[in-house]
């Protein structure tokens, strides 16, 4: 099972570019996408899931050019997009039966794989309301029940947490890696904790192009040994800014703990462990 | 002041900047340039038993004039009654509600901005009728005043009037969109109907056409110095044989009294939007929503823990549409308030019961048109619904999905017919039954090719508006479901228009899907 994306750019003109000579190979596990706003992860996705064409370069699912054959990708692929919508006037198995039709399955074994589902996201006792009349987080697990309608071998989540509350995402993450025994998982998220308790690998992007991908341990490496922690004072902070890349500030009386990655530390600083957070923001700094 | 301009001009900007503004333009430009018949033409527009005007700058100011303030009264309602209801769509309604701006502000500021939207196609239609002037004229020279004074006087009031009635509508039937269409049709027919007589009455004609109208008449009056017929027609008259008589139009002096019933109209109008203001919603309707919310669906947490995903029956490939098909019959049959099947229940038995010929000329293109809601959306719906990144990367989205979405709109259409159909069956009128068959699949395409071409329901809904009240009127262009009698080819005609609506949609779909 390999998923091979090379050389992939998305052009919207002549001088701008959602994603540009992109190049990864992703095979069983779990990838963590990770980037801030605008760094192309959602044009990506789109371009796995066949939403969108990529405009140079081949996407291929077990050698199989999805460009070519986009069926090819659809009858394996469980998607859940950022911001995705539902029929309102359905209830929960109505539309749960629409979406298993519209990614061709059927059959006898069908309405007992919906139940269970229902059963285990606990949407069972609304399953005859319609889902217009569901919360966020009712809606969101609508959305991961649909992704396991059929027996995916390629799963994308574009941030889904969104909506679920603390307790939901610690389940969330358990059926993620249950779901990377078999199949590929994309996962991207803007909540970097969501990625690191569960990817096997991680993908940083910025500006439509690939910084890193690699085993969490290695990235996080790029950091080891530059991140510290000091005090100062709340006015010196604007000024800290400028100098370091500043990860995160708490407050302590009247004075700020700041953490931050710098190649030599400043006076009074102590020494930090690296994890993904400061690896991210150290890396989409830089580049 | 500044965020009441700044909602106009934003409102304005959004509604202006779309792909089905831009064909509405089109559209305008198409039907302005039919106002004033060329010369040779065997329809007329405005008549007056067997006469028009000799083509000068009045003849065209006026009568380009009244046409754009009768039919853009009508058909700009249904272009302007949904700019709340964007707002609440959009969820912008909902920080608008939390800002400064009052009530009454906000509504005039949408008074505004459907009058400005309207006020462009009426510019547009203007244009037409001086480029119209340049290229049929009967040697008579420009005259800018001419032109400029009926639009003053009569379209541009009407327009503004009917931004209000819009507001209006929306602030008290905002969720009944049906409701809004057929009172503001009522309303319309009750003016158009209304024929003052007196000066004083002249004053209270809305759409302000009526005083020329009554002149034109006695213009014409006087030059035949008869007491015979010289009523004024108005609309499209097909097949002129008689070739009419001509007589000279100088323009309507208008007694002031009128001049200033204009500027009373748009002073009642604001008046209105004042009185109302009170009684706008404010986009609290959400909270509605919430508490419908606690009721209907327990939020229980998810136990995801449990899934063992391995253990989860294995579903089976299919390729059948059937199940496709269900869901979106099911989501049409739910759309819309549930009274509505009423009316649809007592149309089928109004096509099983009143004469043939009523039943297919009237009822049937009214009951059809009544499912307008339904119909709109059949290309547009996983848009508006946020579900088109699950219908896009759907298996075979094109020859399951989209088919499924097309067959069942024409399943309903041709459930609704069914009545009348069996009656045509058992009266062997077999053409008749080809031509209802082949009207239910045209106006479905229709409404899907539109859908796909403007990514909205309006353009349809308004062309479909259209196309119903021309066929009401008795228009045989129009008539798409063989409710009068046609030449032998135009079921042809029909089938392959059917075809290349077909092979458009599912082409252009096909090209927006993976791009």
């Amino acid at each position: 099972m390999k998923l091979e994306i090379q050389n992939v750019s998305k052009r919207y003109n002549k001088n701008k570019y959602g994603l540009k000579d992109f190049s990864i190979t992703i095979e069983k596990g779990i990838l963590g996408l990770l980037g801030p706003n605008g760094a192309g992860k959602s044009t990506l996705l789109k371009m796995i899931a066949t939403v969108n064409k990529p405009t140079d370069g081949i996407i291929s699912l077990n050698k199989n050019n999805i460009a070519k054959d986009p069926n090819y990708m659809r009858k394996q692929l469980g998607f859940l997009p950022q911001d995705f919508g539902v029929y309102p006037n359905l209830n929960a198995y109505e539309f749960l039966e629409y979406m298993a039709a519209m990614k061709g399955i059927g059959g006898e074994n069908l309405k007992p794989r919906i139940t269970q589902l229902l059963e285990g996201l606990n949407l069972i006792d609304s399953d005859k309301k319609p889902i217009g009349s569901y919360s966020g987080g009712m809606k969101q697990r609508v959305g991961i029940a649909q992704v396991l309608l059929n027996n995916p071998i390629i799963v994308i989540f574009d941030e889904p947490t969104v909506g679920l509350d603390p307790e939901e995402r610690v389940r969330f993450r358990n059926l993620i890696s249950d779901l990377a025994n078999d199949c590929i998982v994309i996962l991207s998220s803007h909540i970097v904790s969501d990625i690191d308790t569960i990817a096997d690998k991680v993908a940083i992007m910025k500006n439509g192009t690939l910084i890193t991908h690699g085993d969490q341990e290695n990235t996080i490496d790029t950091v080891t040994g530059k991140v510290f922690e000091t005090t100062i004072n709340k006015e010196e902070l604007t000024t800290f800014k400028t100098q370091q890349i500043v990860v995160s500030t708490s407050r302590k009386n009247s004075e700020l703990i700041v953490r931050y990655i710098a190649e030599t530390p400043v006076k009074n600083s102590t020494s930090k462990e690296a994890n993904l957070e400061d690896a991210y923001l150290y890396l989409t700094k830089i580049n | 002041m500044k965020s009441f301009i700044n909602i106009i001009k934003s409102d304005y900007l959004q509604r202006t900047r779309g792909y089905a503004f831009l064909i509405t333009l089109c559209a305008s430009l198409a039907i302005s340039y039919t106002f004033v018949p060329e010369p040779n033409a065997s329809y007329s527009t405005i008549r007056i038993a067997d006469y028009v005007g000799y083509y000068n700058s009045a003849w065209f100011g006026y009568v380009t004039a009244i046409m754009t303030s009768i039919f853009l009264s009508l058909i700009g309602f249904y272009l302007v009654n949904s700019s709340i209801k964007t707002d609440i769509n959009s969820r912008v309604g909902q920080i608008i509600a939390t800002t400064k701006i009052n009530n009454f502000n906000y509504l005039f500021s949408k008074v505004i901005s459907n009058f400005l939207v309207l006020l462009t196609i009426v510019l547009i239609v203007f244009i037409m009728s001086v480029l119209l002037f340049f290229l049929y004229n009967d040697g008579y020279s420009f005259d800018l005043f001419q032109f400029i004074k009926p639009y003053i006087l009569i379209t541009i009031p009407a327009m503004f009037i009917i931004s209000v009635l819009a507001i209006v509508f929306e602030v008290f039937l905002g969720k009944y969109s049906v409701v809004q269409n057929i009172g503001f049709f009522i309303i319309f027919s009750i003016l158009m109907v209304f024929s003052p007589k007196t000066e004083t009455e002249y004053c209270l004609d809305i759409f302000g056409s009526k005083i020329v109208m009554h002149q034109l008449e006695e213009s014409v009056r006087i030059i035949t110095n008869t007491d015979k017929n010289t009523d004024l027609s108005i609309g499209y008259i097909l097949g002129n044989v008689k070739k009419p008589s001509k007589f000279e139009f100088n323009g309507v002096n208008f007694p002031t009294s009128f001049i200033l019933s204009r500027f009373i109209w748009i002073a009642i109008g604001i008046l209105i939007i004042f009185m109302i203001s009170p009684l706008f919603h404010r986009f609290n309707i959400k909270e509605h929503r919430s508490i419908k919310k606690s009721i209907n669906a327990v939020n229980k947490p998810s136990n995801l823990n449990d899934i063992n995903l391995s253990n989860l029956p294995k579903p089976q490939i299919t390729r059948s549409i059937f199940p496709l098909l269900k869901v979106e019959l099911l989501l049409l049959f739910r759309k819309g308030k549930k009274w509505l099947w009423i009316v649809n229940i007592v149309g089928m038995v109004l096509l099983l019961v009143l004469p043939l010929k009523i039943a297919h000329q009237m009822i049937l293109p009214i009951l059809w048109f009544l499912q307008v809601n339904r119909v709109s959306d059949i290309t547009t719906k996983e848009i508006t619904n946020n579900v088109h990144y699950f219908a896009f990367t759907s298996y075979n989205p094109i020859r399951r999905l989209l088919f499924s979405q097309i067959f069942s709109v024409i399943f309903l259409m041709l459930l609704l017919a069914f009545p009348l159909l069996i009656r045509l069956v058992l009266s062997f009128q077999f053409t008749a039954v080809i031509s209802i068959l082949l009207g239910g699949i045209f106006i479905v395409l229709l409404a899907a090719i539109l859908g796909i071409y403007s990514k909205g329901e309006k353009l349809f809904e308004v062309l479909f508006f259209m196309i119903t009240y021309a066929n009401i009127n008795g228009i045989i262009f129009v008539d798409y479901f063989g409710g009068f009698d046609h030449p032998k080819f135009y079921l042809i005609q029909l089938a392959v228009l059917i075809i290349i609506l077909g092979t458009i949609s599912f082409l252009k779909r096909k090209y927006e899907l993976y791009k």
